[in-house]
This record gives structure tokens, sequence and C-alpha cells, in this order.
């Protein structure tokens, strides 16, 4: 095994308080949407009020300055999934992966764990593998929350597209996580979170510029979250597999340097 | 069973431990005692694999420390000098993880329930809710329940009232007739006195002496407490030869060893107003002996 079953449990027991919190706002929020699409899909005044919207307001809610308006996943992407649920999920990774490494690392709590024999490349990828668990697991809770949403208000959707938005989410927010983790096993606590965020928001801001202004779209392909474009992929605009196998190999790589600088690091315990 | 050989390790503040070397046999209760930030915990942090040292090496069973921590955490038992733990679990899930990790064989479960009761405590009860002390008899049981041949103790009293720092001492005592080796930081001399075969003294990082304690006790150091009764008796107890440890007003300590004519010779050349004689403590002998 390359995980310590006892200690996923244990650390899944700390962290699943989080998780329900996370996912019951979700489902809540997802079926609202739902509940709301209906009426507004039957008032043409607010597709033709969204067709006004400048393409740069378009951009900064993460939906493509020419794609549709008029479907539940127009709506559903800017509403949702586009920014506040991106967002959301990647300060969930960043503050899991930080609690999960370096908080530990710094408060002590990990001098028990470690007086085990338990090696500590198989500690950190317990804890990678819980991060990517519960990420995996609001992912599974958002698509339930949008089936259960869409099926209770009879909304027609492609399930498959929704699958396939899943699987390059779940590598999205697991290269986030990595790097996130690779900061946590790095540093403080501090400094890592401040490192974590602060790439983010990097990213974030390259995505947002890139979308403003047609002289720097140069600037969007250095951006994580041009990969992360939810209404191209349910509309089937864009094929995600490419995306998914460079996401997947970049966190298998970041995760690989973390586990290498956590074996290497002074441990405060 | 432990050996320290040359152990160097340099923080940037200039503290750290600096070319310490000292062997613990199979079966010896080591005291490790110094004040705080002396290098105690250092010691036992590269002990555990958890840092690594500039230079020198530490074996447990002629094994590296550091090369071979995760098979060497087989036989050690381990209590950190500052407890903390998962805040959400309860100290029955901690015990349980901590079985489990260590292949959740019954003995343990066994072991782990005996000595919840020899510690009265209430298991069930969250961590987050726990008391300190309560928190250490949980790091306690944590490090005994497992057997282990090799016991790294940081600070183990801290925290403990009286009465299980006497259940405290019983467990070290059984440990060691079942031939555990343990090596305990510690900056209270009492603790050590009552545990130990030997002690180190660290001090500032340097390893200043190892002392059998039986030694220790030897040292036929007799202290008095005695009260000039008036300043020209003070003077002349002042510009005596007798071996003064402190004074504070007309009040002198005088600790002397072996022959006492000498303090009679003086007493009798002047006048005192209080004379009182100390039990000799450890402490007294340690730190005459070190002057």
């Amino acid at each position: 095994m390359f995980i310590s079953r006892p200690f996923f449990r244990a650390m899944f027991k700390e962290q699943r308080g989080n998780l329900l919190k996370i996912s019951g706002a979700f489902v809540l929020y997802e079926t609202l949407l739902s509940w709301v699409y209906p009426a507004i899909a039957k008032t043409p005044a607010v597709g033709e009020i969204v067709d006004t919207i400048p393409a740069a307001v378009k951009t900064v809610f993460g939906v493509s300055p020419h794609a549709r308006t008029d479907s539940f996943e127009a709506f559903f992407s800017s509403q949702f999934l586009a920014r506040i649920w991106t967002l959301i999920m990647a300060a969930y990774g960043i503050m899991t992966a930080n609690a999960l490494v370096a908080q530990l690392v710094e408060d002590g709590s990990l001098a028990l764990p470690l007086s085990a024999p338990l090696s500590r490349s198989k500690l950190i990828i317990t804890q990678a593998a819980l991060l990517f668990v519960n990420n995996a697991i609001l992912i599974g809770v958002t698509l339930g929350g949008v089936f259960l949403g869409t099926s209770l208000f009879r909304i027609s959707i492609n399930k498959v597209s929704y699958l396939k938005l899943s699987l390059l989410s779940l590598s999205f927010f697991t290269a986030i996580g990595s790097y996130a983790f690779l900061f946590a096993a790095s540093g403080s606590k501090e400094k890592s979170l401040a490192y974590a965020y602060g790439l983010t928001a990097l990213f974030y801001g390259l995505d947002v510029v890139a979308g403003l202004w047609d002289k720097l779209n140069w600037a969007g392909t250095l951006s994580l979250f041009h990969l992360l474009k939810p209404q191209d992929v349910l509309e089937g605009t864009v094929n995600p597999a490419g995306p998914i196998k460079g996401l997947t190999t970049s966190a298998a790589v970041l995760l690989g340097v973390a586990i290498r600088i956590f074996e290497k690091r002074d441990l405060p315990l | 069973m432990i050996t320290i050989d040359r152990l160097t390790k340099n923080y940037p503040d200039g503290k750290g431990i600096h070319n310490l070397s000292f062997q613990v046999p199979q079966g010896e209760v080591f005291g490790f005692l110094g004040p705080n930030g002396a290098g105690k915990t250092t010691t036992l942090r590269i002990l555990m694999g958890f840092i690594r040292p500039d230079q020198g090496v530490a074996r447990i069973k002629g094994k590296d420390t550091l090369g071979q921590r995760t098979k060497l955490k087989r036989i050690i038992g381990y209590l950190p000098g500052e407890l903390h733990f998962f805040g959400k679990l309860s100290g029955q899930d901690l015990l349980d993880l901590l079985i489990d990790m260590h292949g959740g064989a019954p003995t343990l479960k066994h072991n782990c329930a005996i000595l919840r009761q020899r510690f009265d405590l209430d298991t069930s009860q969250k961590i987050s809710k726990m008391s300190k002390g309560m928190k250490q008899k949980l790091g306690l049981i944590s490090a005994f329940m497992l057997g282990a041949e090799v016991l790294l103790l940081d600070e183990p009293t801290s925290g403990l009232d009286p009465l299980m720092q006497k259940v405290f001492i019983d467990l070290i005592r059984e440990e060691q007739k079942k031939g555990a080796t343990i090596l305990m930081s510690s900056h209270q001399f009492a603790e050590i006195e009552k545990t130990c075969q030997r002690v180190g003294i660290v001090r500032d990082g340097n390893l200043l002496a190892v002392e059998e304690i039986s030694r220790l006790k030897g040292i036929q150091y007799q202290t008095f407490d005695i009260r000039a009764e008036n300043q020209e008796a003070a003077s002349f107890l002042r510009e005596s030869q007798l071996p003064i440890a402190s004074q504070k007003g007309l009040w002198f300590k005088v600790a002397i060893s072996g022959d006492l004519s000498l303090l009679w010779e003086v007493l009798s050349q002047t006048r005192i107003s209080e004379f009182h004689q100390r039990a000799l403590e450890l402490e007294d002998a340690f730190l005459q002996y070190y002057r």
C-alpha cells in the first residue's frame, strides 16, 4: 500500500466537517439555480440583457464572449461553475493542503504519527490522497446536485458532458492541490499559504486580463484557468482529454517534488 | 543501545548542540538534564530522525537514526516535549490510530487499557477539550503502551500531579526491569534522581558531564544556613576561609565537603544568631560538583 489506511481514516474524520458544510452549500445553491432557471428561460428580456453585456464583463465572470447565452449550461456556468465554484474549490484545495501538512508540522501534531513506523513519503502521499479524494467527493456532490436539480425541475441536460467536465475539474484541482502541497511540504504555514494563494491569484489575474484585452491574449495561455472553461466543455466545443492528461502529469511531478522535499527537510516535532 | 557521537546541530539563532557524545547501554535509564533551550529536545529529535545533524551521528542498536528512521520506530516509544494532537479526535481515537499504525497487535490494546486505568484517564473525551495534564497522560500512554525496547521521553512529568508522577516513576522502573533502555530529558532534578542510573547535564548545547546518580549522592556536600548576629560578624564570616555558596544580608549559605573542623573553628570565633543544616539534595550536590 502506498498510503496508511489508519492515518487516512483518522485524517478524514478530522476533515469531514468542512467537507459536509461545503457539500451542503453546493447542493443547495445548485438546486436554487435549477429552480429559477425555467422562469428565466421563459423571459426573453433576460436573454436580451445578457446579450448586451460587454464581452469584457462576460470574461470576468468566466463566460466566453462568443458562447451561447440561451442554454442551461450558459446560465449554470456563468452563475456558478465558471467562477464561484472554481474559486471555492481552489481555495479549499489550498487550505486543506496547508492544514494537512504545514499546519500539522508547525503545531507538532505530526510528532506521534511520525513516531510510528510510517515513512514521511507514505505520510505525505496519504495526505495528498485524502485531498484528492475530498476533491473527488466535492466534484461528485456538485455533479449529483446538478443532476438532482435538473431532474426535479425537468431541465434537459447532456449528462456525458457533465461527466467530462467532472474529470477535467478533478485533474484541474488535483494540479492546484499539488502545488499547494509542494509549498506546504517546503515551508511554514503562513508562507506556504501566501505562495499558493499568490500563484492562484496570478493565474486568475492572467486569465481575466487575457479576456479583457485582445493584445494580451497570450497571457491567458500562461494561466492554469484557461484549461478549465466549464461552458465550453458542457457545450461540447472543447475536448478535455488533452488538458486532463497535462494537468494530471503536472500534478504527479509536483507531488513527486513535494515528497522529496518533505523527506529531506527538518521537522520541528 | 543508544550512541550519540560528536553530534552537532546549529540553528541560525546560535542555539543548538555542539559536539555531543555519550552512550546509553541496554537496560539503563539515562537522564538528560539541563535548563530550557540547552539542547535536550534537539538531541531527542535527532534520535527520532526528525531533524538531521550538521555533523556527527546518532545510532540506536547500531542503526543510523536518520537513514533507518522508519525501521527504528518499530522499537521506539516517543513522548514529544510539546504535545499537540488532532483536535477533533477523541483520546481513544488517537490511541487506536497509533495502535493500528504499529500493527494493531492485541497486546497493544491490552497495554493501552491497563495504562488508561493506571493514569485514570477518560479517553472518550475529545482531545481539544482535554487539560494539559490529561494530554500529558495521553502522550505517556501512547509511549508506554508499545512495550518498546527504547523509550525517548521529553519532559515526561510536565503537567502531571504528584500522584501521577508516582505512577510514572513506577512505570519507568517496570520498563527497566523488562530490559527497556530509557532516555528522558528533564529540568527537574527530583524526577531524574528517582528514576535514572546516570545523568548527563547539558547547558548551551554542550554536555558538561555524565555522572552516576549514586556517585553524586555520595559526594558528601553538606549545606548550612548561618545568620550572623551583626555586620561585624558578617564581615568576619566573609573574610574567613569558609566556602560561602551565597549571601543575602546577614544570611550565609555555606557548602562544605568532608571535614567540618574549619566550620567549627570559624563559628567559635564569632557570634551567630541562627544555624540550620539543610538536607542534602541531589540538586545541591550536582550544582556544587559542577560549580
